[in-house]
Formats: C-alpha cells, sequence, structure tokens
C-alpha cells in the first residue's frame, strides 16, 4: 500500500527536491530564492501555455521518456533487479536522445549528441555498480540490497564515481554540457513547449528521485544513514554545483572515465581478490 | 470552473533579446537577477529559449539587422506572452532616432505591453515593468496578436526620415504578393 502511495507521488517528492534545492543553491548565493512550490507553479502555468507541435514523434518521445521514468522509480520503489532498472533507465535516455534527433533543430542534435557521449562516459560506472552490489549481497535485487546493512565502506571507491555522476544526471556544474544552458540552450529540451515541455520539465523530478534513491542502496538497511548520506551528497553537489564552471564535453567524458571508471575498477578488483 | 490564470503571474520565464543595444540596459537586466535585486524570488527564469518563455524583454533600438530576428522570436513565443520595451532606445529609438540604420523602437514591428524608459533603465524600474507586465499576463488570452512587419518604402518628412506611418502588417504583405 505505501509502496503504491510511493509510486504515484513520485514526480511530487521529486518536485519538492527541486524546489528545495533551488532555494538551498540561492541562499549559498547570498539571495532569497523562489518559494518551495515554485516547481509546481511553473507545472501549473505551462498546462495552460499554447503548445507547438514539430513533429508528433517528437512529442510522444518526450511523453515517454517520462513515462519509462516513473517505471524505473517504480521498479526501484517495488525492490526488483538493479540491472533491470539501470538499463530501463538507459532506455528512456535513449527515447529523450531520439526525440533530440526527430527534429531539424541544430542545438536539438548537438544536446542529443553529448547526451550520448555522457551516457558512454557514466553508464559504465552505473553497470559496475550493479555488479559490485551482487558480489556484495549475492543478489541484484534492489530488495535484498535493502535488507543487508550498510555497504559503504567496501564500495567507497565506486561510491565516489557515482558522486561524479550525479552532476551529469541532474545537469549540474561541471558536468552539465549536454544541457548548458548559455551555449546550445538547453541542448534535447529546445523545441518542446507547453504540456510537453511539462513532461521533461517532470522527468527531471522524476530523475532527482531515481538519483537518490540509488544513493541510499549504499546505506543498506540503515534508515538514518541513508537520511544523512542522501542529505550529505544533495549539499555536496550543489556546493560544487555553485562553486564551478562548466567544463567542455571531451573534458567531462575524459575525466569521468578515466577516474571513474578506474575507481570502479579498482573496486571490483578489490572485492574479488582482497 | 478551475483556472490556472493565476500561476502565469507565479512563474514568468523571461526571454532577453539584444536588438543593437550598447549593454547598457543588458547590464541591468542581468543586474536584476543578481543577489542585490533577486528577481528569481518571484519565480523568474532567464531561459533563452522562446518556445518556453513568458516575457519577451527587448533592449536597443531595433538596427536594420536585428529587425527579423526580432519578429522570428515574437512569433516563435507561445500564447500568452508580453512584450516589454527596456530603455528609452527600444520605446522610441532614443538618441539613435532617425538614424539610418535604425528603425526607432519595437513598436513599429511587434505590440508593446509595458515601456521602460531610462537610459539605461534602472533595475528597480525593470522590476517595476516586470510586476506591471504580470498584471497584464494575467488578463491575456491564448489568441494570436498580429505582429507588424515593415516592408514599404520609408517615407520622409521635412528632411528627416521615419518609418513609423509605414509599419505594415503581416498579413498585408502576403496578399501583395
Amino acid at each position: 500500500m505505501i509502496e503504491m502511495l510511493l509510486i504515484f507521488l513520485a514526480p511530487i517528492i521529486g518536485g519538492f527536491v527541486y524546489g528545495f534545492e533551488r532555494i538551498v543553491r540561492a541562499r549559498m548565493q547570498n539571495r532569497q530564492g523562489p518559494p518551495l512550490l515554485q516547481p509546481f507553479y511553473d507545472m501549473l502555468k505551462l498546462i495552460d501555455k499554447q503548445a507547438f507541435i514539430v513533429n508528433p514523434y517528437h512529442s510522444i518521445l518526450g511523453i515517454m521518456h517520462f513515462f519509462t521514468l516513473w517505471v524505473v522509480v517504480a521498479f526501484i520503489i517495488l525492490g526488483q533487479n538493479l540491472l533491470y532498472v539501470i538499463f530501463l533507465h538507459l532506455l528512456s535516455t535513449i527515447f529523450l536522445i531520439l526525440a533530440g534527433f526527430s527534429v531539424k533543430s541544430i542545438y536539438s542534435h548537438i544536446g542529443s549528441n553529448r547526451e550520448l557521449l555522457a551516457m558512454i562516459a557514466y553508464e559504465p560506472i552505473l553497470i559496475m555498480l550493479a555488479v559490485a552490489f551482487f558480489m556484495i549481497n549475492g543478489s541484484f535485487d534492489i530488495s535484498a540490497i535493502r535488507e543487508n546493512p550498510s555497504s559503504i565502506f567496501p564500495l567507497i571507491l565506486l561510491f565516489l564515481a557515482f558522486l561524479m555522476v550525479i552532476p551529469i544526471k541532474l545537469k549540474k556544474s561541471p558536468f552539465d554540457a549536454t544541457e548548458a544552458h548559455q551555449e546550445i540552450v538547453g541542448g534535447v529540451e529546445v523545441e518542446f513547449s507547453g504540456v510537453f515541455f511539462e513532461f521533461l520539465y517532470m522527468a527531471k523530478w522524476l530523475e532527482y528521485f531515481f538519483v537518490y534513491s540509488l544513493l541510499v542502496l549504499f546505506a543498506g538497511n540503515n534508515l538514518i544513514f541513508a537520511i544523512v548520506l542522501a542529505l550529505f551528497t544533495f549539499l555536496v553537489v550543489n556546493l560544487v554545483d555553485n562553486a564551478t564552471a562548466r567544463i567542455k564535453m571531451n573534458h567531462l567524458i575524459k575525466i569521468v572515465v578515466t577516474i571513474g571508471l578506474t575507481l570502479g575498477m579498482l573496486n571490483l578488483i578489490g572485492l574479488a581478490y582482497v | 470552473m478551475f483556472s490556472l490564470n493565476k500561476y502565469r503571474k507565479k512563474s514568468p520565464w523571461i526571454l532577453h533579446y539584444n536588438a543593437g543595444s550598447c549593454n547598457g540596459c543588458d547590464i541591468e537586466i542581468l543586474a536584476c537577477l543578481s543577489p542585490k535585486y533577486d528577481l528569481e524570488r518571484f519565480g523568474v527564469i532567464n531561459t533563452g529559449n522562446p518556445k518556453q518563455s513568458d516575457i519577451f524583454l527587448v533592449t536597443g533600438p531595433v538596427t536594420f539587422r536585428s529587425r527579423e530576428r526580432l519578429i522570428e522570436l515574437y512569433t516563435q513565443m507561445p500564447e500568452p506572452k508580453v512584450v516589454v520595451a527596456v530603455g528609452s532606445c527600444t520605446c522610441t529609438g532614443g538618441v539613435f532616432r532617425d538614424m539610418y540604420n535604425v528603425e526607432d523602437g519595437i513598436d513599429i514591428y511587434i505590440p508593446v505591453d509595458v515601456y521602460i524608459p531610462g537610459c539605461a533603465a534602472s533595475p528597480e524600474l525593470i522590476i517595476d515593468g516586470v510586476v506591471q507586465a504580470l498584471d497584464i499576463l494575467e488578463k491575456k488570452t491564448k489568441e494570436m496578436e498580429i505582429p507588424f512587419k515593415l516592408f514599404k518604402e520609408a517615407t520622409t518628412k521635412k528632411g528627416i526620415t521615419s518609418r513609423r506611418e509605414s509599419a505594415l502588417k503581416i498579413g498585408e504583405n502576403d496578399e501583395k504578393n
């Protein structure tokens, strides 16, 4: 029952996280910041706006991106297979990339290209994460991972690698070249408008839910540690977002692939032989 | 009936276009978003994407080269939308009025809702103008407003060239062709 409720409320919880994050970021910059309900005001406004449809596939792929992400989040809440979750999340990103390539806008194409390149960089880390959880818990099931004690110490290197994935997924500096609001006007989301942009906007909230629910898997069955870990990561990610500038796409790939992949491989080798 | 109009006021997303401005007004607009004035506390985001924005902030006295982009951006914005002319140049042409390469204000081409005077317009005035624009935005419908376009020859009165009277509506030109 509570799981069903969580699944239905997942976008709304993500929206609150996003609204809270905007306040935290504003306070870090010595500003007051928007109200907590600001994402929901944006959403209600976007319903009322006129929507331009570039082509039907573009709009439908945007909606499919949102619903696939929702299914991913539902699978995490229900405690399904972690590998399945990661590959389904990959599919949702693929829908977004296809949507970006289905229009003629050059910004959309650049955004899709960068999304693909970023995916190549961060996807191996997520898969290594699933493998490492399997090596420790003996199962890919998220429910089994949640029942076992916290595995952050054996997985500390993968945790550091995962900290590099979070800014890419949430489009935060220094790894936000995929969105790059000043240079490529938001990348793939450039041609979406009105109700259809709203699905992308809500998909962003679900992305928050997805990333932080993957993060609390490191805490295992320890609820208090899970909350502390999520809050700590939230603050670190926002601090880094405010303190750093955007880096180029090729630097993003180099940094994430070299450092992230090395940390992940070292952790896996350590788990297998030590 | 449950109305969504009041939420327009709470999340205005801004598109800022520089139609040949000297950058004075642009810097003042950026100052509005900075920690001292903090327009984001009203939910304002500087989007830079016409398809997702509500308020069109234009600076500069529409130079001859920038007029097509101005109309392009205006037509790409979904309804309801408001246009705010920031600075003296944008309202009337300012010090550039009746120059050979300047079109004397944006209201020749597109319907303007709020005029903000000043050279450069101060951040307080810009915030005041944006808040007034929000009141107008709340009352607007989703029907398309007709932008103006200039295709006629400029008229000369007493030796001064002015294109203000020669503005064409967008449909008028299509009938001619």
